[in-house]
């Protein structure tokens, strides 16, 4: 057993990080469909083959790569108003998303990136079937920036946009199945320097931060698969492995001492490996290059002229990175939950609500959200709006805390809108001091342990009450009547 | 190119098109500029392999010579490449378009190539179907074609065939790709052996070419089947399966993007050209091949117009194809024009016939069939004399009108040879379901 709390820096462990982060954007980066990914039922499926091309002539073994193509069919899946000709490379590329470049700029000015002064679109040759044409297009919108990371700065080299490939469903037998509808969705790559001096705890943190720094442009999409993470990490006796496609962030420190070890252990060559689902590695095929880029001429390239870039820096958001410090100073959230709210879907409506808590909203878009999800409710059905009138009536005492799960579920499943009703038809309604009086006054008796009378009160009055108010009048009245 | 002044710069400092070179705080391969973005913005490849585009700075610095531009070379004459003596030999002659280009990957910039080898590099399974002879006449985007190209290309075709070839592939951009194919039906005489018109919607740069597929059932359509006629062969559905072989004159570009843009209009495909497995369905009838001698017809009459009809059309347009030798309307369902209207083309046309110039009615719907007399208005077209041609396409109408004149000696003659079907332009009934 080998035990790592020995200095990382003593075993030279190096990192890099490349965050992709889905945008949320009305429509894909080279075409009008959405970028929803809702529709569940193809329209369509198409059959297609790919060819060794030339760009890789003498760069990779032709043969195999011939051999390897040969012996695969790819299949794509097209979904209504998620997929088009351009999807299915049937159609030439419309012109870059506008939408989509802004975010991706402001997202190069969060990182204090450098911005060229025209952006180039590649074609970055991908052949396992991912991308219909045989490559995927991105381009540099930054470069040479930092994050301030405590009172470091973590070099960020480069930020790239570039459209997100097809997800995969199956492979059997050389034939490879893929969505289509996730192929052309706008991604921001984020590419950081090499991370030397950092233990495994600190990269993670690192790359959280450069997520919830994506994130401040309001423009990301959330949710499984939103953002994935590619690492390459090599210690100094070992060799520089890069490792696609960490989904969950919780589990990067433990990959990365996983590989250290397994550096330690095996005689490691660069190569590419993919996560199992334990956080271990497997071999995946070789280092990609250079040489796999050559330019996209099916647009021009887009000018990013001072005007344009002047605007964008106007009307840049507030870092999240600052909001957390100052969640956990002026709100006095725990710095977990200061974490959780920021990488959750509600920082806005968040930040809207006033006279309640921090901490109880908080939970509530966390705790209580994500275990509703977990019992199957469609929280996407609760819009801002729900949400804002459930804490306004929180606020005003009409609803008790220990109701919000009940009423949430409701609002999600029925077509009541209003929160009143839905607390009235729960019976969730509030109780007035006098009615809770009159039940304590029914259901304790002056004798009875504190323990026991809060016990049989808040079983009578769940959800009409908060157990704050409860304590209270049970305390009275036991004081008076003793 | 860069804007004048970044290149007298360039000049000035010896700093050429992949050097090395530090802008500002950027350092890369200097790049050339191909014809779209900002002229006075250079563009630099960086060392992972994006191009970003960068203010030019007159700081700018050479570190070193990092490649050279290499001017493609062109390829004259006949390359040969043979894989099995056993195999049959067949002739690609290339003409241009995006099949025949190849892309630099260093720069993006594309130009023509189309050494056999690289053919056969990128069509792998061309060695398991025929030996190859690579001929590139010409070099040529299919909308700059003139009608005198088709000539070169038959003469190049027939000069293939009677020095031996099984069959021909003449590879070819895809605008005007049935022009050129309905053109080799009309000009080329006594046709032994099948003659495939190829052209690619994707470019062969990326690894979904439609190039290879389209290529291999070709190879193996001129080399393998009996049908002795001019078709093109493409993708027959935006799947990676089957190509159609439809016959030259029936065969027409209707779409702008898509793999599988060209349709057989009123008309069946003649075969179906299964890629993986080799397969040729025939589903239509056709000629068979033989041992004549294939002779070019080369007599054209370039004076001649294809002039679609529109709502709302000035007569006077058609004055200025008074000093043409024969005119093709396009007109509107069975083949009408304005007729009573105050905006009537009537007179105009009555005189054309009158002044001898022939005037031939095709239908702008594309599918069906033309006709005569269903209406009065029609009625009135035919008895000034216009020459209704059944289900011909407007461009086979247009070309084959080109053919004819020279041969005819009278309107009348030039009535008889258009509604006389020569090369399968007309067909007799249409079936019901054709080309599903
Ligand atoms: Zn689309």
């Amino acid at each position: 057993m080998f035990h790592l709390s020995e200095d990382y820096s003593k075993l030279g462990l190096k990192a890099g990080l490349e965050l992709h982060v889905q945008l949320d954007t009305g429509k894909k980066l080279f075409c009008n469909c959405s970028t929803k990914m809702k529709e569940k039922q193809p329209i369509e499926i198409v059959e297609r083959k790919l060819h060794p091309v030339a760009s890789e002539l003498g760069t990779v073994d032709q043969a195999a790569q011939f051999e390897f193509l040969k012996g695969r069919t790819f299949y794509y899946q097209a979904f209504k108003g998620e997929s088009c000709l351009v999807d299915l490379d049937e159609e030439p590329i419309h012109p870059l998303n506008s939408e989509a470049l802004t975010v991706a700029l402001q997202v190069s000015l969060l990182f204090n990136c450098k911005i060229p002064s025209e952006i180039q679109v590649m074609r970055k040759t991908v052949i396992d079937g991912s991308n219909t044409s045989g490559f995927q297009r991105t381009a540099v919108v930054g470069l040479n920036g930092y994050l301030e990371f405590r009172g470091k700065n973590v070099p960020i080299s480069q930020i790239s946009l570039e459209e997100d490939a097809c997800a995969i469903i199956g492979e059997e037998d050389g034939r490879v199945m893929y969505k289509l509808n996730r192929l052309g969705v706008p991604l921001v790559e984020v590419s950081t320097g090499l991370l030397v001096g950092y233990t495994p705890e600190e990269i993670q943190e690192i790359a959280y931060m450069i997520g919830i720094t994506c994130r401040s442009t309001g423009k990301m999409k959330h949710g499984i698969g939103s953002i994935r993470q590619d690492m390459n990490v090599s210690i100094t006796k070992g060799a520089r492995v890069e490792i696609k496609g960490v989904q969950e962030l919780g589990i990067m420190a433990k990959i990365v001492e996983g590989e250290v070890k397994r550096q330690m252990i095996e005689k490691a060559k660069e190569e590419t490996r993919t996560v199992l689902p334990d956080g271990n590695t497997k071999y995946m095929r070789p280092l990609p290059g250079a040489s796999r880029m050559y330019p996209e001429t099916d647009i021009p390239p887009v000018p990013v002229n001072t005007k344009y870039l002047a605007e964008i820096k106007k009307s840049l958001p507030e870092p999240l990175t600052k909001k957390l410090q100052r969640f956990e100073k002026e709100l006095k959230l725990s710095q977990q939950l200061a974490k959780e709210i920021l990488r959750s879907d509600y920082v806005e409506v968040f930040e809207k609500v006033k006279g309640v808590e921090p901490s109880i909203v908080a939970s509530t878009f966390t705790n209580v959200v994500k275990d509703l999800e977990r019992s199957g409710v469609e929280i996407s059905n609760i819009t801002d709006e729900n949400f804002m009138d459930l804490f306004n009536n929180l606020a005003e005492r009409k609803i008790a805390k220990e109701a919000i799960p009940d009423i949430l579920r409701m609002l999600a499943e029925n077509n009541t809108k209003k929160i009143s009703e839905v607390a009235k038809k729960l019976g969730f309604t509030t109780l007035t001091h006098a009615e809770l009086d009159k039940i304590i006054r029914e259901t304790v008796k002056p004798d009875m342990p504190f323990n026991k009378a809060i016990g049989i009160v808040m079983s009578k009055v769940r959800g009409k009450a908060d157990a704050q108010t409860v304590i209270k009048a049970v305390k009275k009245f036991l004081a008076t009547s003793a | 190119m860069y804007s004048a002044q970044i290149e007298k710069f360039l000049k000035a400092k010896k700093i050429s098109i992949g050097d090395r070179v530090k802008v500002g705080q950027y350092e890369g391969i200097l790049m050339p500029r191909i014809e779209l973005g900002d002229t006075s913005s250079l563009v630099i490849k960086l060392d992972n392999g994006y191009n970003i585009g960068v203010k030019f700075d007159k700081s700018m610095k050479k570190v070193k010579t990092e490649w050279r531009v290499e001017k493609p070379q062109a390829k004259t004459g006949v390359t040969k490449i043979v894989f099995d003596k056993k195999l049959p030999t067949i002739s690609i002659i290339g003409t241009g378009g995006t099949i025949a280009s190849k892309v630099d990957y260093k720069t993006g910039g594309t130009s023509a190539s189309f050494l056999a080898e690289d053919i056969a590099k990128q069509v792998p399974d061309l060695k398991e179907i025929a030996n190859i002879r690579a001929w590139q006449i010409m070099e040529m985007a299919s909308e700059d074609m003139v009608p005198d190209t088709w000539v070169e290309i038959a003469k190049a075709v027939a000069e293939e065939i009677n020095q031996g070839s099984k069959g021909i592939i003449v590879t070819h951009g895809t605008d005007t790709l049935h022009y050129t194919a309905a053109a080799l039906s009309f000009l080329l005489k006594d046709l032994p052996v099948p003659v495939a018109v190829v052209g690619s919607q994707r470019s062969s740069d990326r690894g979904s070419s439609d190039t290879v597929q389209n290529v291999s059932c070709a190879a193996n359509f001129v080399a393998n089947s009996d049908v002795a006629e001019v078709c093109t062969v493409l993708h027959g559905s935006v799947n990676d399966d089957f190509c159609f072989a439809i016959r030259g004159t029936k065969s027409r570009k209707m779409h702008t993007s898509r793999r599988d843009a060209f349709k057989a209009v009123n008309d069946a495909p003649i075969a179906k050209i299964w890629w993986q497995d080799k397969r040729i369905e025939i589903l239509n009838s056709y000629k068979k091949r033989n041992d004549k001698k294939v002779l070019v017809d080369g007599k054209i009459e370039t004076k001649v117009a294809l002039v679609k009809f529109f709502v709302g059309m000035d007569p006077d347009v058609l004055d200025f194809y008074k000093k043409y030798k024969g005119i093709v309307i396009e007109g509107t369902g069975l083949g009408h024009v304005a007729t009573r209207s105050k905006l009537s083309l009537i007179p105009k046309i009555g005189k054309m016939i009158k002044a001898g110039i022939p005037v031939v009615m095709t239908s702008q719907t594309i599918y069906g069939r033309t006709h005569p007399s269903v209406y009065r208005n029609l009625r009135t077209l035919s008895e000034l004399g216009v020459i209704f041609v059944e289900d011909m396409l407007p461009e086979t109408a247009y070309i084959k009108l080109m053919h004819i004149l020279p041969k005819a000696r009278n309107v009348e003659d030039v009535k008889k040879l258009m509604q006389t079907n020569m090369v399968g332009e007309i067909t007799e009934r249409t079936e019901v379901v054709s080309s599903e």
